[in-house]
């Protein structure tokens, strides 16, 4: 027989451990760094799957419920967000063709199952014991009860202990892990204490510049950095000899996730799930983990690189050693599957009375004597649970039944039946009413309400598509009838709906809907920052990078600018470390401490004008300089001189400062020659270089220590040149790919033809004060980055007459008095800002007064509407006052909504502006400009429902879910924030990296300002079209057939409205 | 004029009168917590009436506890749901009522004989209620036997034999280790609404025993005491620290407290209204404690284990707020009666700072722990969907004010206002003559 390599067997099963802990990284997202914050769906890997079973596993694995709480439907339900309508067409498909009568009144399965929804008489009630609170109706529930014995059994104990014994077998390495079940059974805190541990070792590990101190060794990644500190720690846990038993760990960390599943004796099939479960502990870690590892060259992973499988190899071998020593010391058993398993089946009672003792089911008596058996070890369980049998199980079986007869009662008074009568009806249609509520729990519910509550948001919706033009408050006159005042495109997103509305509503102004990074794919650094941007979707990928540089004709004040500049941020580092070091605090808040007392006291009480203050400070030292955008491509020869340059002034410094040459002995041959030296000599020194360098009084045998420092120190070879150089050919656009993208951004936005004198490219951003999540505000179309370079550089694009040349060539003429400008929108002030006006022909300035003139107004209009919707403004404001009133909230360090916008969004139209121009949407509305006829092939379709409905159902399940459950899938309140690393917030000190968004943000109050709804997709195109589509692409079919998104079509062939079902089929809408 | 001998039986005679009428109202549980209530009423008017009248005889603990004993009586029963299984109790608390303001107030025998009934009364008691799953109750049976023999020996035996029986009733009511098990057995075991009256009553008696035994301790005598004593207070700390059961918690925890007491009075060798103060509002503390949890007993069973309650603070406010701020009071924080009570009793110790004081303050932070523990449990946490939540009904509220308040008052009024504030120096200087029912140790 073939003997196997063992080395070849390990890797085998290393390389298979991987892909299983891959698998079981589906059930967490990934978790963007809070400073480009993505909205996504918690649960987006699951989308393979309908959206009730990902529900049912969120709940499995996460905990968190996918529906709100009954409570709350029932409030829309009253306050007529819904209508019992559309529970009954929902309810449709689960009614039975059966009823039972009371009385003289017939009462339909139907009637029962809307009651139950209604008045909320399936949720799960405990009924107490002995239930001594004075009831006035005893007598009615007591006969009612005894009316419910005959034909209801009470399930026996034994019968329940075994099902509780099966169901925990079975469940057992699939939702539940072995910690879990030690601290449901023995009252240990097994998954608290491994969470706090490795809340603990990530924090200092995944930590990009926050900590005062650095966590050593981290270079050498977070299993072996663990490894290395750890064994260090005094018994971690409680955990015995654990400095040795750390030691002797493997080096890889997947030998020691093998080893220790292999301790716990995990099944193989089990892993998965199992290593799932042990993921979703800590999702919020878990999944920022899962996206650094994804992300190769984050320099942060580059640095100290971190992966789910080092993640899972320390927690797990926690579980192992706390598992072990719970089970060891309270059970006398090994912690492994085989072994708990075993017990359960061997020793039920025991089990039974442990797990009721834990969950605080016991009454106080048992409990106290599971306790007494527990500490003394004792053998009386049988005994016990005899006893128990014969005093508590009776009472639970009078409680149940009486519990029973109250949800009967209730039953009745819903249906506006005396609950009397139910005392006198016949047993079996009591029991006969019972089993109907039965077997409609409320955790049924929840997708019967979701379908309600969207039901009706998509008939007022779709009622106000069909509003005829002419009801509308601006006219859906289609362009092209008269040139408008100005064009503008903004951003698709919710919160530019109704700054569009207000716009057109001010003149001829026409405005289009676009994915707000404007079709521009960068890679961008602002003017003195340090670190790029990333301008796009996080679904795609840049190629080309842009800076912004000063313009020319402020060359003379960049250096006094530069240098300002610099001493602000030295200013603002010096006092950073000041409050950081370990001993300065002391003396610094003694000398310094009064100088804060300015900011506190501005910003708290005035913060407008502390705001207004401070900018003037600032500018009247750091002047503000206009700048321009690197948008054309250079040349080869031109990065090659730009290249040259920069070394050779490298050199130049070399020599100067390790050879003592002053600039005037220094040649440029031998500058030259010391940099061909550099970059490609491996051997012997070039007699050229030699001989270049004698006139410098530079012997042959100095020469190799500068090179080597050249090399060394400044990073002067040929590897460092050719990157170096493959970047600065990365730097913005040839003129063909300019032409390209000003074309295909044009003709999606559908601005083709009667193009104004002014077309705006109106980007979005926000300003807030004391806000990690800042960037959640800004534009997600460009990676959680304001929007403003895309559009600049766009404009910057579609003014190049060179450009201009090759779209005429392709059709598409922009006339030449037509201009294009940048703009962005501030969603916290609503104002907007126009860029480079400097390149605005003088023939324009009338328009450009004209647009600016409306745009202030629709400004004005926009924070009017938005101050009605903040439960802190109670009185009407006027124009002035809701302006004063938004710039007030941006600044404002206490506001925990500083903008609200992005809440409430539902719905996405991809279709002519003509179908929503005049409609008030509520600004709950993504409107992405379309027109079919334009794009006969679908390609531009195509982009659009891959593209932007892909990052507004991201956008739309962040919502959702944060708002169906804020503790699971939210962050909580803000009230608890704390930064922590640089990349997230926890709650408190010591937390889970939190998902999802701030209660504050979904929630108005306890009631959900964000109405959580799935995404109604509706496309202005042939339904065929869409279909080819579907049929193309995944993410579409997952979107629609396992409903994640809804979708309603307007075909412009027959101008009807079509629903598609997750069938894949197309139902006329009535 | 009114007889001195007679007023006695006339402030028992209310409430026990109050009692002999309730058969008639057996039938309707409301109007019979209702007539009892009112008899509690009375009770404290005739009381006061006495009081303020000048017709008590002046108490060297003061009349404090006479006052708060109705005034206990009457919120416990308000605390009570109107359910018929605690007929009985209702009853039973008038007749201790009665019972107990005849042993304050009464000359030393028939005091005894007052004495005696109590006993008997709870012995049975105990003896009905007893349960298996609880054998440390026939411990609390055995004290109160005890206790009850040694009562009787009061009467026959002559001293030292009398002053020792004495001392063990009084460390039997006035919970001191290792006689304990009677306060911890009546706390858990007896029903309705008794506990909470039981825990302001016994002490009450204890303290006032006490009285007389104080000032003639021999100083082997005092330093047991004051040994067990401070073991005491740190057993009970300790053992409420691992409870998991409401009503044993506050047993051990008033335990703790009233141990605290005992070694005060060892030390000083006196009881004065100070003590008294002590006492009323650490058992007036703890009797709101109890009728709290009983009315989450009254919503979720009698049995209900506190670890299934979460969540109160959102669902239950008024008892929310109530809980806290009695939890406040029984951590000794001012301005409550605890902390008026604890503060005058080492103020006014003659012991200089000693290691008997650090474990007196170590135990009293340790009360701060498990009481925070034990309402934050309650108060905070997730909310439980399955069950249903009802905030205070009115008479529970009423009785749970009436606490607060009480508390409030006895932290902030006076100590004159409850009897002459002597210091124990002045105390022990006064001949042991002027106490008529003063027991001496050796003749």
């Amino acid at each position: 027989m073939e003997q196997i390599n063992p080395s070849i067997d390990i890797e085998s099963r290393r390389m298979e451990l991987r892909g299983v802990v891959q698998l079981a990284g589906e059930v967490i997202a990934q978790y963007w760094p809070m400073r480009t914050f993505v909205h996504h769906n918690p649960l987006h890997s699951l989308e393979y799957l309908p959206f009730e079973e990902t529900a049912r596993r969120g709940k499995q694995f996460m905990g968190g419920h996918s529906y709100l709480p009954g409570a709350l439907y029932r409030e829309y339900l009253k306050s007529g967000r819904m209508q019992t309508a559309h529970l009954d067409a929902v309810l449709k498909p689960l009614v039975q063709n059966q009823s039972v009568t009371i009385g003289s009144r017939q009462i339909a399965h139907g009637d029962v199952l809307r009651s139950c929804l209604t008045e909320g008489l399936c949720a799960p009630v405990t009924e107490p014991l002995d239930d001594q609170l004075y009831d006035p109706e005893k007598e009615t529930l007591d006969a009612v009860a005894a009316g419910l014995a005959a034909g209801w059994t009470f399930p026996d104990l034994r019968k329940r202990i075994d099902l509780i014994v099966e169901g925990d077998q079975a469940a057992l390495g699939r939702w539940l892990t072995l910690s879990h079940w030690c601290d449901d059974t023995l009252g240990t805190q097994i998954v608290r204490q491994i969470n706090d541990q490795l809340i603990k070792w990530c924090e200092a590990f995944l930590d990009e510049g926050h900590a005062a101190w650095a966590m050593p060794e981290r270079e050498r990644g977070l299993y072996s950095s663990w490894k290395a500190l750890a064994a260090q720690e005094w018994s971690p846990c409680g955990i015995a000899d654990s400095r040795r038993k750390i030691a002797q760990l493997p080096d890889y960390p997947e030998d020691a996730l093998l080893q220790s599943l292999d301790a716990l004796g995990i099944p193989s099939p089990l892993r998965q799930d199992y290593l799932s479960l042990q993921l979703t502990a800590l999702p919020g870690w878990a999944g920022f983990i899962k996206w650094r590892a994804e992300e190769r060259d984050y320099p942060w992973q580059q640095a100290y690189p971190v992966g789910l499988v080092k993640f899972l190899a320390i927690r797990v071998w926690y579980a192992h050693e706390l598992v072990q020593k719970a089970c060891r010391d309270e059970l006398g058993i090994e912690g492994r599957y085989d072994a708990i398993v075993a017990y359960m089946r061997e020793r039920p009672d025991e089990y039974y009375l442990r797990r009721q003792r834990v969950a605080g089911r016991l009454p106080a008596l048992y409990a106290e004597e599971v306790d007494r058996l527990r500490h003394h070890k004792g053998t009386g369980w049988s005994r016990v649970i005899e006893r128990y049998a014969a005093d508590v199980v009776p009472r639970q079986e009078i409680a149940a039944r009486r519990g029973a007869a109250k949800r009967l009662s209730a039953l009745a008074r819903s249906l506006e039946l005396d609950p009397a009568l139910l005392a006198s009806a016949p047993p079996a249609t009591l029991t006969q009413l019972f089993n109907w509520m039965e077997a409609f729990p409320e955790a049924d519910h929840g997708p019967v309400w979701l379908k309600a509550l969207e039901a009706a948001y998509q008939q007022r919706l779709l009622g106000q598509l069909r509003t005829p033009a002419a009801q509308r408050t601006a006219s859906a006159n289609p362009p092209g009838t008269s040139r408008p005042y100005s064009q503008s495109v903004y951003c698709i997103d919710v919160r530019s709906e109704p700054f569009r509305r207000h716009l057109e509503s001010t003149g001829p102004h026409e405005t289009y809907g676009f994915a707000g990074f404007f079709a521009a794919f960068i890679r961008y650094r602002a003017w003195g920052k340090e670190h790029d941007t990333e301008q796009f979707p996080v679904i795609m990928r840049a190629k080309n990078e842009v800076r912004e540089i000063p313009r020319s004709y402020f060359d003379h004040k960049v250096s006094k600018h530069e240098a300002r500049t610099k001493w602000v941020q030295a200013g603002h580092t010096l006092l950073h470390d000041l409050k950081e070091n370990v001993v300065t605090p002391y003396v610094m808040v003694e000398s310094l401490g009064w100088f804060y007392g300015l900011p506190i006291f501005g910003k708290t009480l005035l913060p407008a004008l502390y705001h207004r203050w401070t900018s003037w400070l600032r500018h009247l030292f750091v002047p503000t300089i206009a700048t321009t955008l690197t948008v054309d491509k250079m040349a080869p020869a031109e990065t090659a001189e730009m290249l040259a340059t920069e070394h050779h002034a490298v050199i130049r410094k070399v020599l100067h400062e390790q050879a003592g040459l002053r600039s005037s002995r220094i040649a440029p041959a031998l500058v030259e020659a010391l940099r061909q030296q550099a970059l490609n000599g491996q051997g012997d020194l070039d007699p050229a270089l030699i001989e270049s360098a004698q006139p410098a009084g530079l012997s042959a045998e100095a020469l190799p220590p500068l090179i080597d420092i050249l090399r060394r120190q400044y990073d002067l070879t040929a590897r460092s040149t050719s990157r170096h150089k493959e970047r600065i050919t990365r730097m913005g656009f040839t003129v063909e790919e300019q032409a390209l993208t000003v074309d295909t951004a044009l003709r999606m936005m559908g601005l083709t033809h009667n193009l104004a004198r002014l077309i705006l490219f109106c980007a979005h951003g926000s300003t807030s004060e004391n806000n990690p999540y800042e960037s959640a505000l800004d534009c997600g179309a460009c990676g959680g980055n304001e929007g403003k370079p895309n559009a600049r550089v766009l404009a910057m694009m579609a003014n190049n007459p060179l450009v201009r040349k090759r779209l005429a060539k392709n059709k598409l003429a922009i006339p030449p008095d037509t201009h294009f400008l940048a703009g962005q929108m501030d969603t916290t002030t609503d104002d907007v800002q126009l860029f480079d006006l400097e390149d605005v022909p003088p023939t324009h300035r009338a328009d450009l007064a004209r647009l600016l003139e409306d745009l202030n107004e629709a400004s004005a209009l926009t924070s009017l509407e938005r101050c009605a919707r903040f439960p802190d403004v109670q009185e009407p404001l006027d124009e002035q006052a809701a302006k004063a009133h938004v710039r007030q909230r941006s600044v404002d360090w206490s506001q925990v909504r500083p903008e609200w916008g992005l809440s409430g969004n539902t719905a996405f139209v991809i279709g002519r502006r003509e179908l929503t121009k005049g409609l008030d949407l509520d600004g709950r509305v993504f409107l992405q400009s379309y027109d079919a006829r334009q794009d006969p092939s679908g390609r531009l379709l195509e982009v659009l429902l891959t593209g932007p409905q892909v990052v507004a159902q991201w956008i739309n399940m962040e919502h959702y879910f944060s708002a169906v459950d804020n503790d699971v899938y939210g962050s909580g309140s803000k009230i608890y924030h704390n930064v922590v690393g640089r990349i997230g917030i926890m709650s408190g000190p010591w937390s889970d990296l939190r998902l999802g968004l701030a209660r504050q943000t979904v929630m108005n109050g306890d009631v959900p300002y964000h109405e959580p709804m799935r995404l109604l997709s509706i496309v202005e195109a042939p339904r065929a079209r869409i279909d080819k589509l579907i049929e193309r692409h995944e993410v579409l079919r997952h979107f629609y057939h396992n409903e994640w998104v809804h979708l309603i079509a307007l075909d412009p062939e027959d101008l009807a409205w079509y629903r598609y079902r997750s069938t894949g089929v197309w139902t006329p809408l009535e | 004029m009114i007889d001195a001998a007679l007023i006695p039986w006339l402030i028992a005679g209310v409430p026990l009168l109050g009692a002999a009428v309730s058969p008639a109202l057996w039938a309707q549980p409301h109007r019979l917590i209702a007539w009892s209530v009112g008899a509690c009423g009375a009770s404290l008017a005739s009381v006061a009436g006495v009081g303020f009248a000048g017709y008590l005889a002046p108490q060297p603990e003061g009349l404090l506890l006479l006052f708060l004993l109705p005034l206990a009586a009457g919120v416990s029963l308000l605390g009570q749901p109107h359910h018929q299984d605690h007929r009985a109790s209702w009853v039973l608390t008038l007749i201790f009522l009665g019972l107990g303001l005849g042993a304050l107030t009464s000359q030393p025998v028939v005091g005894t004989l007052f004495l005696i009934a109590i006993h008997g009364l709870v012995i049975v008691l105990l003896y009905r209620h007893h349960t298996p799953l609880w054998p440390i109750s026939w411990w609390g049976l055995g004290a109160y036997t005890l206790g009850a023999l040694c009562l009787a020996l009061t009467l026959v035996a002559a001293p030292p034999l009398s002053s020792m029986a004495a001392l063990l009733v009084c460390a039997i009511l006035l919970p001191l280790v290792p006689f304990h098990d009677g306060h911890l057995t009546a706390l858990t075991r007896l029903p309705g609404n008794l506990p909470s009256f039981m825990v302001l009553l016994f002490p009450a008696l204890g303290l006032h025993s006490l009285a007389p035994l104080a000032a003639t301790l021999p100083d082997t005598v005092a330093w047991m005491v004051g040994g067990l004593a401070l073991a005491g207070t740190v057993y009970g700390a300790v053992k409420a620290l691992a409870q998991s059961r409401v009503r044993l918690l506050l047993s051990y925890s008033s335990l703790s407290f009233f141990s605290m007491l005992w070694w005060c009075v060892a030390t000083a060798r006196a009881v004065t209204p100070r003590a008294a103060l002590f006492v009323g509002a650490m058992g007036l503390v703890m009797c709101g404690l109890l009728l709290a949890w009983q009315i989450i007993r009254t919503r979720y069973g009698d049995d209900v284990d506190p670890q299934a309650i979460s969540g109160l603070a959102s669902t239950m406010p008024q008892y929310a707020v109530l809980l806290s701020l009695l939890a406040l009071a029984a951590m000794g924080l001012p301005p409550f009666g605890v902390f008026a009570g604890f503060v005058g009793l080492l103020l006014s110790s003659t012991a200089a700072f000693s290691a008997g004081i650090v474990v007196l303050i170590c135990a009293w932070l340790a009360s701060s722990w498990y009481i925070l523990d034990l309402v934050q449990g309650l108060l905070f946490g997730a909310r439980r969907a399955d069950l249903r939540y009802a905030d205070l009904l009115q008479t529970e509220l009423v009785s749970l004010v009436i606490i607060v308040l009480t508390l409030l008052a006895l932290g902030v009024a006076p100590i004159t206002l409850f009897g002459p504030d002597r210091t124990p120096a002045s105390i022990s200087s006064t001949p042991t003559s002027t106490h008529p029912g003063s027991v001496a140790w050796n003749k």
